[in-house]
């Protein structure tokens, strides 16, 4: 692990993703604490000021700071994703193992399966499941929903990974001893699986971060007052405050860029062959994954 | 390629019943009947009985499934909850057209802005009109569309007049349109430039140099048409980039399409407008994504061989 981390560290990119998405994180969990702004506490006759001392980015149609609001939505908004890429690995994970491990035909509809899921667009699915989930959104819904339409790519990947390592000597030799397919699935065939599924996850994260901010700012999303990214734009949207909308769109870009990034440089350092001559290609995966 | 187009056509009709099969289910898992007594008033049993038995809802479901299907293939997708006599079907007429005028439009203009932007950068990789090419399109990509609706709105309509809300002429069409088609136009940008790198390091360009042939001439006759094929498949992801941000769009400037009836049927809990909707944007989504697969392996005979 050590020498992949130094490569990843010498690649500009990761060098500036990793380090930016360490500062979000910083600020999404520093700020709360130390701020003694109330992120709920209304006070009308603050309402809606420009940057001040007091409250360095201003305040909203109801007086509140926005700068506790943005960090603790950010939190909030990066707690929903981070459980949503969780399910999103793990499923796609066991998916993608299983099908691979299936005889051919099985394995062949599978992805089949896979293909047509993909097929479908991602957010207006995930707008009819928070419809269903009704006026009920609380954090489960939301993460099931963003959960959704992701576990495909992971899926794929893994699977792609086992039936080509399928062909290898060691796991022949593996099979040879007597290992069951569970112990080949998590010791021999996840190790070389990981690298891709980092990725993966790096470049899921984002597009987790703007779904649920989408669906919020529809009026999706986590009931008002509890802010997220999205709820700060939806509140923007709203009161037609522009600076609000922009603060929350501003955090949204800036995390889904330095994610990409730390992509780029993990695909550096994970595949050394492919740097420099190849173009960034993130926000072309970015999108795809978004639009889905 | 008959065979392939066949198959195509085959998985593309799967994709649309499981749709249509999984949003159905999704809408009987909410549970409950129509016809249940609501508080107030309460419906004498013969009727309720009646009426279970002409909306089927007295049939195991996969006879449920079969009639829902039946009238989906004839357009027929009953009254709506939420608009006093109308049809799922009238709405759909009057929002699905406004809605692809609209998505047309910014189309086009995103492959107007984005195709120079994205062979900008190719002229001279790393230069300055590379780094300041990638840089916008970047930011178009990443900037969540509900900022430049809201800009929009507010700065050009609200503050400076430059513009109206709705969907009536072009004074109130262009600002939509630009909007909508900011990501997509940075999407473009992004895939020309990825696709006429990718190309541009084939060997017959560099045969191409070796001949002394001039770079605008390679870069329009040898590398621009090969480098369509990602384009192809991206027609998808852009569709999907589009109708994603034709919420934002369409409700910010109160477009009267297909977007804005969805959100709105969502909000009201619509479910027969929202099952209808969900069923035309499927065939829409599904239809796009067979003609770019048909397309490309018309252009490409490679790719008819691998089943995608």
């Amino acid at each position: 692990m050590r020498p992949l981390l130094a490569r990843f560290l010498r690649s500009g990119a990761g060098r500036v993703g990793i380090g930016v998405l360490v500062l979000v994180g910083l600020f999404v969990g520093l700020v709360p604490a130390l701020s003694s702004a109330d992120p709920d506490a209304i006070d009308f006759t603050l309402r809606n000021q420009g940057p001040s001392g007091a409250h360095p980015l201003g305040t909203d149609y109801f007086g509140r700071d926005l700068l506790v609001r943005l960090a603790l939505g950010g939190r909030l908004s990066l707690e929903i994703s981070l459980l949503a890429l969780g399910i999103v690995l793990v499923v796609g994970f066991c998916y993608g193992a299983v099908a691979g491990m299936l005889p051919r035909r099985l394995d062949d509809a599978a992805m089949r399966l896979v293909d047509a899921a993909l097929a479908i667009p991602r957010f207006p699915t995930m707008v009819i499941i928070l419809v269903i989930a009704g006026l009920r959104t609380n954090v489960g819904t939301l993460v099931l929903a963003l959960a959704v339409g992701g576990w495909m790519i992971p899926a794929r990947l893994v699977r792609l990974e086992l039936v080509t390592l399928r062909q290898r000597h060691f796991v022949t030799a593996a099979r040879a001893v007597g290992v069951g397919p569970v112990r080949l699935v998590v010791r021999h065939f996840l190790p070389n699986a990981l690298g891709a599924l980092l990725i993966a996850a790096f470049l899921e994260l984002p597009a987790l971060v703007l779904m649920e901010a989408f669906a919020s700012a529809l009026g999706l999303g986590i009931n008002p007052p509890t802010p997220t990214w999205g709820n700060i734009a939806y509140d923007g949207l709203d009161y037609r405050d522009t600076w609000e909308v922009f603060i929350a769109s501003a955090a949204i870009a800036v995390f889904a860029i330095a994610a990409n990034f730390a992509a780029d440089g993990l695909q550096e350092a994970l595949e050394p062959r492919r740097d420099a001559v190849v173009p960034r290609r993130f926000l072309r995966r970015l999108v795809a994954r978004v639009s889905r | 390629m008959i065979r392939y187009v066949a198959r195509r056509l085959l998985t593309a009709v799967l994709v649309l019943l499981i749709t249509l099969f999984v949003t159905f289910m999704l809408m009987r898992g909410i549970g409950g009947t129509p016809f249940y007594p609501a508080e107030g008033y309460s419906i004498p049993l013969y009727l309720q009985r009646e009426l279970t038995a002409y909306y089927h809802l007295d049939q195991p479901w996969p006879v449920q499934f079969a009639v829902y299907l039946w009238h989906i293939v004839r357009f027929d997708f009953g009254p709506t909850l939420s608009y006093r006599d109308q049809t799922v079907t009238a709405v759909i007429h009057g929002g699905v057209p406004v809605s692809l005028e609209l998505a047309g439009l910014a189309t086009a203009l995103a492959l107007l802005l984005g195709l120079p932007l994205g062979l900008a950068s190719t002229l001279r990789r790393g230069g300055p009109l590379d780094v300041a090419a990638t840089t916008v399109s970047t930011i178009l990509l990443a900037t969540p569309v509900f900022l430049f609706a809201e800009l929009g709105r507010d700065d050009f309509v609200a503050k400076w007049n430059l513009g109206e809300l709705g969907w009536s002429g072009p004074r109130s069409a262009w600002l939509p349109v630009i909007t909508l088609a900011l990501a997509p136009a940075g999407y473009v940008a992004r895939l020309v430039r990825a696709g006429a790198v990718d190309t541009l390091s084939e060997d017959y360009v560099r045969f191409a140099h070796a001949k002394g042939l001039r770079r605008g001439r390679i870069l329009v006759v040898h590398v621009l048409p090969n480098s369509l094929t990602p384009f192809l498949s991206a027609a998808v992801p852009t569709l999907a980039l589009l109708v994603t941000s034709a919420f934002f769009v369409e409700r910010v400037y109160q477009v009267p399409g297909a977007a804005d009836a969805f959100i709105t049927a969502a909000e009201r809990r619509d479910y027969p407008l929202v099952l209808g909707l969900t069923a035309v944007l499927a065939a829409i989504v599904v239809l796009a994504s067979l003609a770019a697969d048909v397309l490309a392996a018309a252009l490409d005979v490679r790719l008819r061989e691998d089943r995608r």
